[in-house]
């Protein structure tokens, strides 16, 4: 589970005068799902590339599964499988030829069992025209899983689809993981990153300002977590008054809503209030900052808060 | 090579199923073909002289510039070459085999004119059916070649259009389909000799319909042999993976360069 299987040092990407990728580095260890989080124009894109091999770096090194992806990419095909953003299929082309196409030419025997497991068995003679976004992208996982690629790039997978098949995409990469494989994710869908990567990158103008897992990098954030309490004689909110270490915030739809730093502490503190008030408790949340907050939160201080950590 | 042979194999079949490949491999010429013969005949009677390697050379062009260039633009567009390149697809593969494969329909929509050309309108027979096939091989290699550019140059569906246009009318109206080469004014005549399709009509008569003390077209030989040569190399050289708009293809204008052969067979005159 140590072992490093994607390295970029210094990894540096020019167009023109413009440099979108300023020298970062990051590695991914064997097994992991990591996620390359940032605003358009922010480097994923390039990053994910090059290291797919259809971009040249202008600066620094690549390594894929011990491949540099620049000077071998026919030795890279067979160990990566990409999801591109924006690619497609021939329109005319179904379910079973795109996978037999694809199999032939990676020269391996031809992956039905995927068609099955990706839910695409209905389908198999439907020309690609014809399926869903949905279906697509499912198709396109497959795709690029059936030559059992130890790196898996997944760029936007699940831009927009609809609920279900999001849910059915993250059910799938799961499982990818479980298998073994390891996956690079870009995405702009913080609740997305959150739910399935191990670690993530934030990139911002070609740098990569915070880096660690969801939960660490959400724990570093000022902001605090949220609890909402609603009791049935709403005590709490006749008080309005801070609890131990609970700040209170608002009243909304008969809860009141506290923030804190130590939210043990802070719960603790409010059951004791409501005990001694022979105020019973309804119900009671507790909501820690998302990814997405700690995102927005970067983001608009413009990443002035310490790369590379 | 299992993998080629694979391609071409889905490729031959979606000459069928694509709707645009089916009309501009069959369905158009085929149609034209019988609407053009059933009334030129009554019109003209020595239309049935050049009827069958006309309509042959116009099913040819049709294949080649109104169905090879765009669907070759539209899959660079649409990211359909980003996944054959990700998975390992040669360029060469995705350049070669839609020519092949379009090659092997040319080949039967060729049989059903020369089939229905001899026996529903009496248009003349190849007299050497060989030769005949030679011509016709050669002159889609050329008309092939210009696609294979034209798909590769084009910036966008709408260019590649245009540009097939600009090659496509000039050669039904001037390159002897439908009025024979040796009635055109000189200088149209010669100009003439700038489209392929003059120089295929004038390899039809010379290996398919070959007459005792008429000297060899060497020049027109050579413009198509050339011209598909120059085409093939110009297209791999000029080929992108994908559509950037914001770095547009700087090699695109040495597609000019097909013409050249062309141009020479013009200078020296045919």
């Amino acid at each position: 589970m140590n072992d490093v299987l994607v390295s970029v040092r210094r990894f540096r990407k020019r167009y023109g005068r413009f440099e979108a990728v300023k020298g970062i580095s990051f590695e991914v260890r064997r097994g992991e799902i990591f996620a390359l989080l940032g605003p358009n124009g922010a480097g994923k894109t390039s990053t994910l590339e090059s290291l797919e091999g259809l971009r040249k770096p202008d600066g620094g090194e690549l390594s894929v599964a011990g491949v540099d992806p620049s000077r071998r990419p026919r030795r890279l095909k067979n160990l990566i499988g990409v999801q591109l953003q924006a690619s497609a299929l021939p329109q005319a082309m179904t379910v079973e030829e795109a996978m037999t196409f694809f199999c032939t030419y990676h020269g391996v025997a031809v992956r039905r069992d995927l068609i099955e497991r990706f839910g695409l068995a209905e389908k198999r003679r439907t020309q690609y025209s014809k399926l869903s976004t949905g279906l697509q992208r499912r198709l396109n996982l497959a795709l690029a899983a059936a030559h059992e690629p130890p790196v898996l790039f997944l760029d936007e997978p699940t831009a927009g689809l609809d609920v279900q098949s999001r849910a059915e995409m993250h059910a799938v990469t799961a499982e990818l993981k479980k298998s073994g494989t390891t996956v690079i994710l870009a995405t702009h869908d913080m609740a997305e990153a959150e739910k399935l990567a191990d670690r993530a990158a934030i990139l911002l103008n070609g740098a990569i300002v915070a880096l660690g897992s969801p939960r660490a990098l959400t724990a570093r954030g000022s902001r605090r977590t949220k609890i909402s309490v609603l009791s049935e004689r709403a005590s709490l909110l006749a008080d309005r008054s801070d609890v131990g270490e609970a700040r209170f915030q608002s009243a909304a739809d008969d809860y009141a809503i506290y923030t804190s730093a130590t939210p043990g502490p802070a719960v603790t503190a409010i059951l004791a209030f409501l005990e001694r008030a022979g105020d019973p408790l309804v119900d009671l949340r507790v909501e820690r900052p998302s990814l997405e907050e700690r995102f927005l939160e970067i983001t608009s201080s413009n990443g002035n808060e310490g790369g590379n950590s | 090579m299992k993998a080629f042979i694979h391609h071409l194999a889905y490729d031959f079949k979606t000459g069928i199923r694509d709707r645009t490949k089916l009309l501009m491999f069959y369905l158009f010429p085929l149609a034209f073909f019988f609407a053009v013969s059933s009334f030129m005949t009554q019109i003209n009677p020595f239309f049935k002289d050049t009827m069958i390697p006309a309509m042959v050379l116009f099913a040819v062009m049709s294949a080649c510039l109104l169905s090879l260039p765009g669907t070759l633009v539209t899959a660079r567009e649409s990211g359909v070459f980003r996944s054959f390149r990700i998975n390992g697809v040669p360029a060469a593969s995705i350049l070669s085999i839609p020519v092949i494969s379009a090659a092997a329909h040319m080949a039967v929509a060729a049989v059903i004119i020369g089939f229905a050309g001899t026996l529903v309108f009496k248009g003349a027979a190849p007299a050497n059916v060989l030769g005949f096939a030679a011509a016709a091989l050669l002159s889609y290699l050329a008309y092939a070649g210009f696609g294979l550019v034209l798909g590769t140059a084009a910036g966008n569906a709408n260019a590649s259009i245009l540009l097939a246009q600009a090659v496509y009318i000039p050669s039904i109206l001037l390159g002897g389909l439908m009025v024979p080469l040796s009635v055109l004014p000189d200088a149209f005549r010669r100009a003439a000799l700038i489209l392929p399709s003059s120089h295929g009509m004038i390899l039809f008569q010379a290996l398919g319909y070959p007459a005792a003390g008429k000297a060899f077209p060497w020049v027109s030989l050579a413009a198509l042999g050339g011209g598909a040569v120059v085409s093939f190399f110009l297209s791999a050289w000029i080929f992108q993976w994908d559509t950037r708009a914001s770095r547009p293809n700087r090699k695109a204008f040495a597609a000019l360069l097909a013409l050249v052969p062309y141009a020479l067979a013009v200078a020296v005159g045919g």
